[in-house]
């Protein structure tokens, strides 16, 4: 009985269906086709026999991309900003959550607001004051400096994300260390921070993600080719390598950038899908 | 207690510093720049000339600024929804127990995790081909001449196609949070529905639709977050010079204070450029607002 009126309700969702199906097809085409084209000649591509491979796979075109192009370097830069800024956004984040979360102090209601609102502050609002300041200090294209932008612009979200995880742990952990004498301090670090772990790997994709695709930050910090990060050395590499027209090369440099991303998501899509859910629904 | 107090002080003063420095300080000086004439945008307070709601009044005067604002008014409006309702229809479509429906839901937010100038390229130099994009090859097999030799990214049209592009990447993102709120709905009322003889959108109008209320405000809020620092795709569309076409006040704003395409022949603004973002941030709240207050005496909370 239960299953006749599942099938009933399932054969009006049909046309969804199919939308659906044709949807998915096309994100396929689109990645699989750049994957194609990036293993082809400028002449293939163009001329539509992109699919026969007539003169073979031409990894060539990765080898160029990443030597000639820089794709190295910009890679390189990436790799480093991403997992400092990720660990150390983590640092900063973990333990002002678990003060906001657990010990009540005046201002602590304003302090959680303002950091969630943080979220809502468009970029165009605070880079004008912010190139100012580094400009004053002469501190642009630091790496460090770089660094700092990505932890404080994960930090609202990482905090907002991280205050739900410990909000949810009980206090009879604290309890009983604080029994046993061992310090507030040290509670956190060696009791309450691994609790939280999934919360934190979670977020972490989360910034991992938003950091190596960063784009108008980079862009106006990170202007110096030694120092720029994928997103922004991608885009220049795009301009350029139109005019000269290796397109195979282009398409391999959009390959090697997407792909840490995207190989993250193939593993961790129902850790990734968890985290914008349930980040959404507390707010 | 006092032990405690130290340990507040030592684990929240590292994030509000990185807050202060980084958002609250600037925030507020771009506030206060909107309301001055400055040309270089690390002028010393010094330099700076008063002149009021001037920048504000200029800037609506100026034409492309105008054109920016309509872009991403039409952005925001048509695209907005466009990808609700595809986002809802998927949404449904996938929690009614479909096979397969994780592995439809991972693919539909798929363009989310890519870094928006990969996705650009591919729909640039692939869907909108003039020679060998998919556009051109299904409506040459379909044998509708007059589509197939259409300039997708010629003027007129340029505007579309990118916000085609745009919308398609961000339907995977409010169809997660229209689907989490919707695995929210008790089972047992759509059970009760159905006993009474309710079809499927009865049901969904009478049963999930007041569910959905908490997340119609989260994904109008994100969506006017979104389209206010709407930057990347109009550059991927207009690489080189601003256009009509792709212009969003966050590239005019790239343009007036940071200068940096080919041609010189906007002046440097960065008072107007402070205006823009202060303007921006005003679009963010009124949006928060009205949105808070629309649904504000909901009793089911999400």
């Amino acid at each position: 009985m239960k299953l006749n009126i599942n099938k009933k309700g399932q054969a009006k969702l049909i046309p969804g269906y199919i939308v659906i199906l044709i949807w998915v097809i096309f994100t396929f085409m689109l990645i699989g086709w750049v994957v194609f084209a990036s293993f082809s000649t400028s002449l293939e591509i163009f001329s539509d026999e992109m699919f026969e491979f007539a003169t073979g796979f031409h990894f060539e075109n990765y080898v160029k991309a990443w030597n000639t192009q820089k794709v190295s370097v910009f890679f390189m830069n990436s790799l480093l900003y991403t997992t400092v800024s990720c660990f150390c956004v983590i640092m900063l984040s973990a333990p002002a959550a678990y003060v906001l979360s657990r010990f009540k102090f005046k201002g602590n209601a304003i302090i959680q607001n303002l950091i969630v609102s943080a979220m809502g502050i468009p970029v165009i609002m605070i880079v004008m004051p912010l190139f100012g300041l580094v400009t004053k200090l002469k501190l642009s294209n630091n790496r460090f400096l770089i660094m700092y932008l990505y932890v404080a612009i994960t930090l609202p979200f990482t905090i907002f994300f991280l205050l739900s995880f410990f909000k949810s742990l009980s206090s009879t952990y604290e309890e009983a260390a604080y029994i046993d004498g061992c310090s507030p301090m040290r509670t956190f670090w060696q009791i309450m921070l691994p609790l939280v772990q999934p919360g934190i790997i979670t977020v972490t994709i989360f910034n991992f993600i938003t950091i190596w695709n960063e784009y108008f930050m980079s862009l106006i910090f990170a202007n110096k080719p030694k120092v720029r990060p994928v997103a922004v050395g991608l885009f220049n590499m795009i301009q350029s390598m139109r005019y000269t027209g290796d397109w195979g090369g282009m398409f391999a440099s959009v390959v090697i950038v997407f792909l840490p991303t995207f190989v993250l998501y193939i593993f961790l899509s129902k850790r990734i899908i968890q985290g914008v859910t349930s980040g959404a629904i507390k707010g | 207690m006092k032990k405690n107090r130290s340990m507040i002080i030592i684990f929240l003063v590292p994030a509000v510093f990185c807050y202060l420095s980084v958002f609250f300080y600037p925030s507020v000086r771009t506030t206060f720049m909107s309301f001055y004439a400055i040309e270089g945008v690390a002028d010393s307070f010094s330099t700076w000339d008063f002149n009021g709601i001037a920048n504000y009044l200029k800037l609506f005067k100026t034409p492309i600024f105008k054109q920016a604002m309509s872009n991403i008014f039409l952005l925001w409006f048509v695209g907005g929804l466009g990808v609700m309702a595809v986002a809802l229809i998927f949404a449904i479509t996938l929690t009614s127990g479909l096979n397969g429906a994780k592995f439809f839901r991972s693919v539909i937010y798929l363009p989310n995790v890519v870094s928006a100038v990969a996705m650009g390229t591919m729909w640039i130099n692939y869907v909108f081909n003039t020679n060998y994009g998919i556009l051109h090859r299904i409506f040459t097999a379909l044998r509708i001449e007059s589509l197939a030799s259409v300039l997708w990214t010629g003027p007129g049209t340029l505007f579309w196609s990118m916000l085609v592009a745009y919308c398609f990447g961000m339907v995977g993102y409010h169809m997660l949070i229209f689907m989490a709120s919707i695995e929210q709905v008790p089972r047992s009322y759509h059970e009760a529905a159905k006993i009474e003889g309710a079809n499927i959108f009865q049901r969904f109008i009478h049963v999930t639709l007041p569910f959905l209320r908490g997340c119609f405000r989260t994904n109008i809020v994100m969506w006017t977050v979104f389209t206010v620092n709407f930057f990347v795709w109009g550059q991927l569309f207009s690489p080189v010079n601003l256009s009509n076409d792709t212009v969003a006040p966050m590239n005019y704003m790239y343009e007036i204070v940071f200068g940096a395409s080919s041609n010189s022949m906007v002046a440097r603004d960065s008072g107007a450029g402070a205006s823009i973002g202060v303007i921006m941030m005003i679009i963010v709240i009124i949006a928060f607002g009205l949105t808070n207050f629309i649904v504000k005496n909901d009793d089911v909370q999400l």
